[in-house]
């Protein structure tokens, strides 16, 4: 067995050529007598090329030396490991220390946005100029202003900033078309109803025209299409009026109480004047930037005195140099449509609210006159409802207005020679917007529905003729007239009635007024900026 | 027919050995005396060897290259110690196979905390179908050996190294070469012994 084996061993190297001279003669001579050995060689030849026939070699790998010598390059193992977690290790120290860095600095992100805000904040605020000297503000708009809350912001007139309070008391200011042109001397009204002697219409005067300034620098505009209100303005409004009222209830007391029920006259005179004196010296920085493109709240500082001091150079050489051109130049106050109420705007939604049309820009803003932060609080003054009391001053100088010397021939029925119309000028406290409209007998006739469209021409030609040869007497016979020509003629009593009651009533007031003329031509004087 | 093949491609390879031994010892010179880039040259000539080595000793092509890689760098930091006393292949064979060792080791002590699920990752010879490589199962069946055993006989039968070349790559004697591929050839037989027939054909 062990001698099979060591053969076995022998044929095994024999196959492998590995025997020397003297074994493999040895085993040659061997396999020769011995059957099993012959298979057995013939075994181990066929296992021998299935062995190297069994493992193919192995793919080329075009990338190996590149691979080699990259690792060589990295010198040794050791380095080639810590290179392996430089990338990690780098994150994570950054991390980390970013992590560090805003646990003690939490402020970073929040300094960095600020940042960017200011620098869009500059760049909006840049050369802003104020809106209300282009308007040209007489002491009627700030008496207006106070009254109506409403100020022109160009010269003629064509766009107002409103200010106001929505039902949920909510301040908001719109930049809009005036809807329409107040032409009426509400001032020289006012200053006629209390009766004033001519020092203190210059009082009143220098109180007022004292606010212009003020109102000057809170609403500021430049090139950039960005509009600047200082929120101090509805402060500014209610101190105007305060001081108005106070000093109309001071040197006029008896006038004003006609106009303003005693029981919601203003508070002690004393507190008012602080209040007011307060409100001039309040700076407000934190100025409303209406821009084109986002609407935030911004401190700013409008160097007023170096303004007019350069308005004083410019309008100098412009008049020197040549003149029409200041009487020409008029400010154009651009909106934006393109502002929208998008997702963006959810930021500032809490503070602001905005609505846009084509004419109007309309900007709630909220805690405005309440709650400014920085901003100092008023004295705690329980005053009364200014707006109210404006309100009925405002009625009643619109009733004065009715015996108002300027139109000392109101109301007067003319009839126009070939036309037959009668034009009624009429002037009362409630018809303030059509002072001066015709209202012609056609227009009131169609008004009742007495005569059908389609006839109207013919009726109207009849009843020309009609009334041409019986004088004011109005009379149809026509079959063209339908049934409601009664009804027509009653009213055409009664109004001629009333404007025979009129022209008494014209006629008595006419002579009062003459009194007061003195006083208009104080009142007239046009006020420079 | 692979026998001869092989027979032939050493009695090839001979003539040019000889030049290829003196190349490797002057390049060896020559990267001793401090010219780095002759040993690209010896990358270029010797990592298909080395390679080939280390693929059909693992029977296993995954880490072929990672071991490969190993082997060079080896060889690169070493280089300016070798001492001329054996052929560079010889040297660079043993520092291979001694890779090889090494990742067999790490393998094998892996398995031992591993060993329920590689069980089952281990090769399986029970059943045998038609469509079966047979090429598959015979190098299965060599990758059941044991190392000692395995590394000599596929020297010897893949790589046509002669005893006296495995012995002194795998740093032993060469009677116990002629002993170890007997007896991977006996264990060999056995395990195929179910195919035998298919094997013949």
């Amino acid at each position: 067995m062990k001698k099979n084996n060591y053969d076995k061993l022998l044929l095994s190297a024999y196959i492998d050529g590995e025997l020397s001279q003297a074994e493999k003669k040895y085993i040659e001579e061997k396999i020769k007598s011995s059957l099993e050995l012959q298979k057995e060689l013939a075994d181990l030849k066929k296992l021998k090329d299935i062995t190297s026939s069994s493992i193919d070699r192995i793919s080329d790998s075009p990338f190996f030396e590149t691979r080699l010598f990259a690792n060589l390059n990295s010198n040794s193992n050791e380095k080639r490991n810590f290179r392996k977690w430089i990338p990690a290790v780098s994150f994570s120290v950054i991390t980390i220390a970013l992590m560090l860095f805003l646990k003690f600095n939490p402020n970073l992100i929040d300094e960095v946005i600020e940042e960017q805000k200011t620098n869009i904040a500059g760049f909006y605020k840049e050369n802003l100029q104020p809106l209300l000297y282009a308007a040209n503000l007489t002491n009627e708009d700030i008496f207006n202003f106070a009254f109506n809350q409403e100020l022109p912001l160009d010269s003629t007139n064509q766009q107002v900033l409103k200010l106001g309070y929505n039902e949920k008391g909510i301040e908001y200011f719109e930049i809009k078309k005036a809807m329409s042109v107040s032409e009426e001397d509400n001032f020289e009204k006012f200053v006629a109803a209390l009766d004033l002697n001519d020092k203190e219409v210059e009082m009143i005067d220098s109180i007022i025209g004292s606010y212009s300034e003020q109102l000057s620098g809170m609403v500021l505009v430049n090139d950039k299409n960005s509009v600047a209100i200082s929120p101090n303005i509805w402060n500014t409004r209610k101190a105007i009026l305060a001081d108005i009222l106070s000093f109309a209830k001071k040197h006029a007391a008896s006038d004003y109480y006609k106009m303003v029920p005693e029981a919601i006259a203003i508070a002690d005179d004393k507190s008012v004047l602080a209040w007011v004196s307060e409100s001039k010296s309040v700076k407000d920085d934190k100025y409303i930037f209406c821009t084109p493109d986002s609407i935030f709240r911004e401190a700013f500082e409008f160097d007023y005195v170096a303004f007019n001091k350069e308005m004083e150079n410019v309008s100098r050489e412009l008049a020197e140099a040549n003149k029409h051109l200041k009487k020409n130049a008029e400010f154009r106050f651009k909106i934006d449509t393109d502002i929208t109420n998008d997702d963006n705007a959810k930021q500032w939604q809490k503070q602001f609210e905005v609505s846009v049309d084509t004419n109007l820009v309309k900007v709630f803003v909220q805690g405005i006159d309440k709650d400014i932060p920085d901003f100092p609080e008023f004295p705690e003054i329980d005053f009364p409802d200014f707006d109210s009391i404006a309100i009925i001053i405002r009625e009643h100088t619109n009733n004065i207005s009715t015996v108002s010397p300027r139109v000392p021939n109101v109301p007067d029925v003319k009839r126009r020679d070939n036309k037959k119309k009668f034009d009624v000028d009429v002037k009362t406290g409630n018809q303030k917007k059509r002072r001066n409209a015709g209202i012609n007998l056609d227009s009131l006739m169609r008004q009742n529905n007495l005569i059908a469209d389609s006839i109207h021409s013919e009726q109207m030609k009849m009843y020309e003729k009609k009334s041409k040869s019986d004088g004011t007497d109005l009379y149809y016979d026509n079959g063209l007239i339908l049934e409601h020509n009664k009804e027509l003629k009653k009213e055409m009593d009664e109004l001629r009635k009333e404007l025979k009651k009129f022209r008494e009533d014209m006629n008595k007031t006419q002579t009062d007024s003459s009194k007061n003329r003195n006083i208009k031509k104080v009142i007239l004087k046009p006020i420079e900026i | 027919m692979d026998y001869k093949l092989n027979e032939n491609n050493e009695e090839d390879m001979q003539q040019p050995q000889i030049l290829s031994l003196d190349d490797d010892f002057s390049l060896i010179k020559r990267f001793i005396d401090g010219d780095e880039s002759v040993f690209s040259e010896l990358v270029k000539r010797h990592k298909d060897k080395v390679r080939n080595i280390i693929y059909i000793t693992l029977t296993n092509s995954n880490s072929a290259d990672d071991i490969a890689q190993e082997v060079f760098i080896t060889v690169y930091k070493n280089l300016k110690k070798f001492r001329f006393e054996s052929q560079f292949t010889t040297w660079i064979y043993r520092i291979t196979i001694n890779k090889c060792k090494d990742h067999l080791r790490k393998k094998n002590v892996r398995r031992i905390f591993l060993s329920l699920k590689d069980e089952e990752a281990e090769p399986v010879f029970e059943s045998i179908n038609e469509d079966t490589d047979i090429k598959e199962i015979v190098r299965n069946a060599i990758s059941t050996l044991p190392d000692k055993l395995r590394m000599p006989l596929v020297l010897k039968d893949i790589e046509g190294f002669s005893y006296q070349e495995i012995a002194e790559t795998m740093e032993c004697e060469i009677g116990t070469v002629k002993s170890r591929i007997f007896r991977a050839r006996e264990a060999l037989k056995k395990v195929l012994k179910p195919i035998e027939k298919e094997l013949m054909l």
